[in-house]
């Protein structure tokens, strides 16, 4: 009896231990994994569209390579790249590069994600990523952010699309470089950027 | 067994005892500490080398520096700037400088200089204007791609020694103040 009550209490005493040392490790935001390095493959994953059809992102995916692209319906970031966003799915479709939007923001559903495409004039596909799980995968952080993958689905270009949030003081159009060097069978020489961009709101 | 039994409970409550006391915010007093300051009415401008400058850790005073970078457009920063607010006024005399970084545009200091002002904030605010902002999110910290709000400690050497990413979580911010503010030189 004596042995058994030490053992609960032994048991009891290493629970208490293990939830301590849980709560004091202070899981933040910034527990997000770091994100693939260029040059790693990227799996291929599956997410419904804003109408709850599921895709793969192979199945979206041009024969030249894919823009994965993590935008927002309300950050102001975001919305200020619609129209470069949409020109630029536009402008690479014909050269066999897809852009894919991903939206990870747990506080925008699927019909908010719907009716903003709409209303903004967004055509290419927008898939609904509900509790972050790939931009967990991709340690994706912030909207706009963009991901390059050539047609083998590797990693060449992390980061921003360009130097500027207004079109006026754009003097570095990352992303269109990158994408040219790819099509151009040239290693991307600038292979990611830092901008200012809205936090991805992440399932706590 | 029973010594096995004594040892573990020991940790069980050194741990909780520690995690208690780390994440313990200090004796509020806000109106007394915040009477030493005036409430922030403008906002200067800076460049990339201004910045330099006011993260530059003085060998003489050598206090930590805590840094939180925002814009107006940004919700969540709009939504964490009042416990930002109370952790300048608690923290102000107990050994903790602070440094406000708006991001917005140039054309809309207005509309941030409206919203420290009605924030009733007492730190230094600062805008940074820059063309590119890429030179400057990596000055601050490799390991920033610019996602905002974002938050920083850098310790008397002028180290990153806390970041955080998006709305600031109050308890841990004063638990990481508390002991770089407690850290003996």
């Amino acid at each position: 009896m004596k042995k058994q009550y030490a053992v609960s209490l032994l048991v009891t005493s290493l629970v208490v231990i293990a939830l301590a040392a849980v709560a004091g490790s202070g899981r933040t935001d910034n527990d997000i994994p770091a994100p693939p390095t260029i040059g790693t493959v990227i799996d291929d994953f599956k997410l419904p569209d804003a109408d709850g059809k599921e895709h793969s992102l192979k199945s979206l995916a041009g024969s030249k390579g894919v823009v994965i692209m993590f935008i927002a319906t309300k950050c102001p970031v975001s919305n200020a790249y619609n129209d470069r966003m949409e020109k630029l799915a536009q402008d690479y479709k014909a050269k066999g590069i897809n852009v894919v939007g991903i939206n990870s923001n747990n506080t925008e559903p699927a019909g908010e994600v719907k009716s903003h495409a709409a209303e903004k004039g967004l055509t290419f596909t927008i898939l609904k990523d509900d509790g972050n799980k790939i931009a967990d995968r991709l340690g994706a952080t912030r909207t706009p952010e963009a991901y390059v993958l050539d047609a083998n689905m590797k990693l060449v270009y992390h980061g921003r699309i360009d130097n500027s949030q207004k079109t006026e003081g754009i003097t570095s159009e990352d992303l269109r470089e990158a994408l040219n060097e790819m099509l151009a069978g040239k290693a991307v020489t600038k292979t990611g950027g830092a901008a200012f961009g809205c936090t991805i709101k992440r399932v706590s | 067994m029973r010594l096995l039994l004594s040892i573990v409970l020991a940790v069980a409550f050194g741990v909780i005892a520690a995690q208690s006391q780390s994440s313990q915010a200090p004796s509020s007093n806000t109106s007394q500490n915040g009477a030493l300051a005036g409430v922030a009415s403008d906002i200067t401008v800076v460049d990339l080398d201004g910045l330099k400058k006011l993260l530059q850790r003085d060998p003489k005073e050598a206090r930590p520096l805590l840094v939180n970078f925002w814009a107006t457009w940004c919700d969540g920063c709009r939504e964490e700037f009042p416990d930002l607010v109370k952790i300048d006024d608690d923290y102000r005399t107990k050994g903790l400088s602070f440094l406000s970084v708006t991001v917005d545009e140039l054309e809309d200091k207005r509309l941030a200089v409206s919203f420290i002002q009605e924030m009733k904030a007492k730190m230094p605010v600062v805008l940074l204007n820059v063309a590119d902002k890429e030179p400057a999110i990596h000055t601050i910290d490799m390991n920033w791609d610019g996602a905002l709000p974002a938050t920083f400690i850098f310790d008397r050497t002028g180290a990153v020694v806390y970041r955080h990413f998006g709305k600031i979580k109050p308890e841990e911010l004063r638990a990481a103040i508390d002991k770089e503010v407690s850290r003996k030189q």
